[in-house]
């Protein structure tokens, strides 16, 4: 980076006093003049691929001494998606400091031991025809490349050096420092609430706990991460035994040889020896509110007003994706769906589900109502957000606790059914992208050292009886709530009372006199 | 809304499919990003670009086959053996065709589309969909109109027969179209509060002013009010001809499967069609500002005129375009270092995101950059955008146009991943192109070019011509009309 920075201020320098700026009129260019509608001649005839009949998946797993393994899934095509996953995430940051997560993936790919910039690193991806991303989340982070499946060494080659021997230098850090800055400004500006109402649900479902940290970097740490802390995590959290090296679209034995060359007994920058203090705490549910008051009347970034809206999200502990119970709680939160009141979606964006009959289309005011489910290896959460006008907050919250409660009601043949059919039609959809199978391959074996198909998948949908859905919902209905609430929150219900609708048989909240209104 | 490198058709995307629900969970935590520039658009699938032979390139991906109706309709598909699938219409009509009466009747048409056939009520339709886990989906932009479906593959039947019979037999009740406007206009309310869009469709008012491309696809608030059944009924008789509609397909489809479908299902759509000629759609420099100084930021595009779909010059301002990239300053001071605009514009704080783009048209295009800054960096940033594009025209280097070759290649590549992009990029080239353009002739197209290319078709475009500007926000810092104007050249020295 310090590199950069250098030659593009030359650059600057250069183009500051001017470069002859000579205009060359003469058009002899060799460029053929013949348009797309016609083919170019002298382009070698292609040799077309064929299918043969339907797609294949097997993944093979190895483990090295070292512990680090190696999952694999053949792809048709020529391009692969290799990455390493690594099972640190904010929720492991108890004893560092919040936000080494988040700094982590904005430096992947920066400078080595090997390479000098992020621009090295760039270039010689762009030589396979790749390019790279790093993502964390609570619990896991990837670095993962798309390339043409040629270049499998450099790009194993390249994970290894991005993930074990970055150096952190100052300059890379500072411009860290900056776009975390930049980011948390955008997540308050943005109209959309949902990253921010996420952060919230997860705080108040387990706090100050695991996966109830803080995802995004707190303000008052952007400046306290340094070289030192991201090594000392790492150092606990970047070992053989919590990683997982994982290919799509590539041969198991090409991967495995690649791994077995360039990550097994390697050095990383960082003293290496025993990690001194990993985190194993297993997620603690506590539920509870967060609210934060906010001015949401003037949201829009134009001249064009967006209405003012309260938001309001209310989770409840579903179960691990390790467990059994989550394939009920999968097609429950597809039972539910919902979305935007307005322009979400054609047929197929789940109009018959609970949230749109039950809500969006009854209670024309309200603005959003949709239901999330987030999992992970010892926990889940599943939520409900919605929105309306401040006005109606209370209104609002009694719709969703009665949604709540009606989960561990009665479930219909056809609305379960076809919950099903949505579920693994969404599946298998999203499985058709190389990098979702990637993600999916690397996730499943990073927790359970397997990886359960597609085709397993749906089966264990198709297997969901109403009394499945009814046996969960009534279990995590037994559980103390988590609420987040964002905007103008003078009519919100107190939590006590949001705790009582949601025990109560009809969901309704403890009627309250208030003398003046 | 996605105005990509490539396949930037600028349409108004009515449903946006909602596929943050993923299915990812399954496997661990919610998956809202995929990995990569995946989220942003592209990404990798099987392809490749090895040119083996001088006279054969072996390619690990299907073949696109596509046969051509009695009646002119085209059947493209592409099958890789899926699961999964996707099948739509492409159909050559978008508000181009329009006139300032009808403005908006292409648009209003395509939200008719799911409101109910002589067959299927609106409910049954609804429900025959969600219940067999398909999608339906459509759009318009200003020359396409696109009405498509996912599904099982194994219900690929079934998807054709729905798609035909939306197109064919819709109802367009009266009831059902006084109901619409009122969506419409509350789309276009949305649309406003989308500052891009708002911008964008500026751009096109003032670039093209006076002519079709000019005005927008929703059209204006008395237009929506006033579109009747006769206008919906005229526009599907004058443009819904079968030379005109391409049914595309990909992820496990049979060709033969579907040529036979089609030719079942639209057999009968009439032939006969009056090459009623496009009028052109002239470009004029010019600019539109709307300044707003209560707004946190000014959001500007400025545009040169560039080409049409299939004019040989495009694959050069591809690559020009990716050479100035894009960049949102969340990105960091990495990702796209590529990009010396993007260098600049971070080191010296100087916008919040860029994006270079090329719209194309049938005959003409918008070649530009659409950018969101602070007040106060307005004027440095249009200053840095001018001198890169004028470089681009002067002494771009031979190592700069490679690197952005072989990112352009890539993009292009990776983009095509799963069905749905897959048979997006068949539908458009077959009527953009009437033809599938193979890989190798792709590469082959954009490895012709060099440095010295770029400057000649630079200078063509940029050099010394009076661009499109349109500007929302706090722009009071925007240099007038004529300083920018005279920012396209540079005097000898």
């Amino acid at each position: 980076m310090a590199g950069n920075m250098a030659r593009s201020r030359a650059w600057l320098e250069i183009q500051r006093y001017g470069l002859p700026a000579y205009r060359r009129y003469s058009s002899g260019g060799c460029y053929p003049s013949i348009p797309l509608t016609a083919p170019l001649p002298g382009v070698p005839k292609p040799v077309f691929a064929r299918v043969d009949g339907q797609e294949k998946f097997e993944t093979k797993v190895t483990t090295l001494d070292s512990g680090l393994r190696v999952a694999s899934q053949n792809k048709f095509g020529q391009f692969c998606t290799i990455g390493l996953l690594i099972n640190s995430g904010s929720r492991h940051e108890t004893k560092h400091l919040s936000g080494i997560s988040h700094f982590l993936e904005k430096l992947a790919f920066s400078s080595t031991a090997q390479f000098g910039s992020k621009d090295e690193i760039l270039l010689t991806l762009e030589k396979h025809g790749g390019i790279c991303d790093c993502q964390t989340s609570r619990d896991t982070t990837m670095y993962a490349v798309s390339a043409d499946a040629k270049g499998l060494d450099t790009v194993v080659s390249l994970l290894a050096e991005v993930v074990l021997q970055p150096r952190l230098s100052d300059e890379e850090l500072e411009m860290t420092r900056m776009a975390v800055r930049f980011e948390l400004e955008d997540l308050n500006m943005r109209p959309d609430p949902e990253p921010l109402l996420t952060e919230m649900i997860h705080a108040a479902a387990y706090r100050d706990n695991t996966i109830g940290l803080p995802r995004f970097c707190p303000i008052e740490n952007i400046d306290k991460i340094d070289q030192k802390t991201l090594h000392a995590y790492m150092h606990n959290y970047y070992t053989p035994g919590r990683m997982v090296l994982a290919g799509v679209g590539i041969e198991h034995d090409q991967l495995l040889e690649c791994a077995k060359k360039y990550l097994q007994g390697v050095e990383p920058v960082w003293v290496s020896g025993k990690p001194r203090s990993v985190d194993r705490s297993i997620s603690q549910y506590t539920g509870g509110i967060i609210k934060v008051e906010k001015d949401m009347s003037d949201v829009s970034l134009g001249p064009t007003p967006i209405p003012e809206l309260t938001h309001i999200m209310i989770g409840l502990e579903s179960c691990s994706f390790l467990e059994d119970d989550f394939i009920p709680f999968a097609v429950l939160n597809m039972m539910m769906g919902g979305g935007g009141s307005f322009s979400a979606g054609g047929p197929g964006k789940g109009m018959f589900t609970r949230l749109y009959l039950n809500v969006l289309n009854r209670h024309h005011w309200m603005y959003n109502a949709t239901s999330y489910h987030h999992s992970y290896e010892d926990t889940g959460l599943l939520c409900i957000h919605a929105s309306a006008d401040p006005r109606q907050v209370r209104e609002m919250v009694e719709i969703i606790t009665r949604e709540f409660t009606l989960m561990a009601g009665s479930v219909g043949e056809v609305e379960l059914e076809r919950a099903k059919t949505q579920l693994k039609s969404m599946l298998m959809m999203n499985l058709e992208s190389r990098p979702v199978i990637f993600e999916d391959v690397g996730r499943q074996v990073l927790a359970t050292g397997t990886r359960k198909l597609p085709h397993e998948l749906c089966n264990l949908i198709s297997n969901i009886k109403a009394s499945d859905i009814k046996r969960v919902a009534t279990k995590m209905l037994r559980n103390k709530p988590a609420v987040a609430a964002l905007g103008d929150l003078s009519e919100l219900p107190d939590y006590d009372q949001i705790q009582t609708a949601l025990t109560s048989k009809d969901g309704r909240l403890p009627r309250s006199y208030r003398l003046f209104r | 809304m996605t105005r990509q490198v490539v396949t930037d058709v600028t349409s108004r995307a009515q449903y946006s499919a909602k596929m943050a629900a993923s299915m990812l969970r399954l496997a661990g935590s919610v998956g809202r990003r995929v990995i990569g520039r995946v989220a942003k658009g592209a990404q990798p699938l099987s392809r490749c670009w090895s040119t083996q032979a001088a006279t054969q390139a072996i390619l690990n991906v299907p073949e696109t086959k596509v046969t051509t109706l009695k009646n002119g309709l085209r059947v493209a598909s592409e099958d890789s053996g899926l699961s999964t699938c996707t099948v739509g219409l492409w159909i050559d009509a978008g508000s181009r065709y329009e006139n300032e009466k009808n403005n908006g009747t292409a648009h209003f048409l395509e939200h008719m589309a799911f409101k109910g056939t002589k067959k299927r009520s609106q409910l049954d339709l609804e429900l025959e969909i969600e219940n067999m886990g398909a999608h339906l989906n459509a759009y318009t932009s200003r020359e396409q109109t696109v009405y498509y479906a996912k599904a099982f593959s194994k219900d690929l039947p079934r998807a054709v027969e729905i798609l035909a019979d939306i197109i064919q037999n819709s109802t367009l009740g009266e009831a059902e179209i006084e109901r619409e406007r009122g969506v419409i206009l509350r789309e276009m309310q949305e649309v406003e509060t989308n500052l891009q869009e708002v911008v964008f469709d500026y751009l096109h008012a003032t670039a093209y002013h006076n002519t079709a491309l000019g005005r927008t696809i929703l059209g204006p608030t008395e237009n929506i009010k006033s579109i009747n059944r006769n206008d919906l009924v005229e526009y599907i008789t004058t443009h819904y001809k079968g030379p005109r509609i391409v049914l595309a397909a990909a992820g496990g489809v049979s060709h033969d499967q579907l040529r036979d479908l089609a030719e079942y299902h639209f057999g009968k759509l009439p032939s006969i069609y009056e090459g009623e000629s496009l009028l052109p759609c002239s470009f004029t420099g010019s600019e539109i500002r709307v300044r707003d100084d209560k707004m946190p930021l000014a959001h500007i595009a400025i545009s040169v005129e560039a080409v049409g779909w299939s004019h040989s010059d495009t694959i050069p301002l591809m690559v020009a375009n990716t050479l100035i990239g894009n960049w949102d300053r969340s990105f960091g001071g990495g990702v796209n270092l590529s990009s010396k605009l993007a260098q600049i514009t971070c080191h010296g704080n100087l916008c919040h995101s860029f994006q270079s783009f090329n719209t194309c048209y049938t005959d003409t295009g918008l070649w530009g950059l659409y950018m969101v800054c602070e007040p106060n960096t307005v004027e440095d940033m249009m200053h840095f955008v001018q001198r890169e594009w004028i470089r681009l025209c002067t002494n771009v280097t031979e190592s700069e146009v490679a690197r952005a070759k072989n990112l352009l290649k890539t993009n292009m590549l990776l983009q095509l991943d799963g069905s749905t992009p897959i048979c997006e990029d068949i539908g458009r080239q077959m009527l953009c192109y009437n033809r599938r353009l193979p890989l190798p002739e792709l590469e082959a197209r954009i490895d012709l070019i060099d440095a010295q290319t770029i400057r000649e078709v630079c200078t063509k475009y940029i050099y010394d011509k009076s661009p499109a500007i349109a500007a929302v926000g706090p722009i009071g810092q925007l240099p007038d009309y004529d300083r920018i104007r005279s920012g396209m050249y540079w005097l000898r020295q």
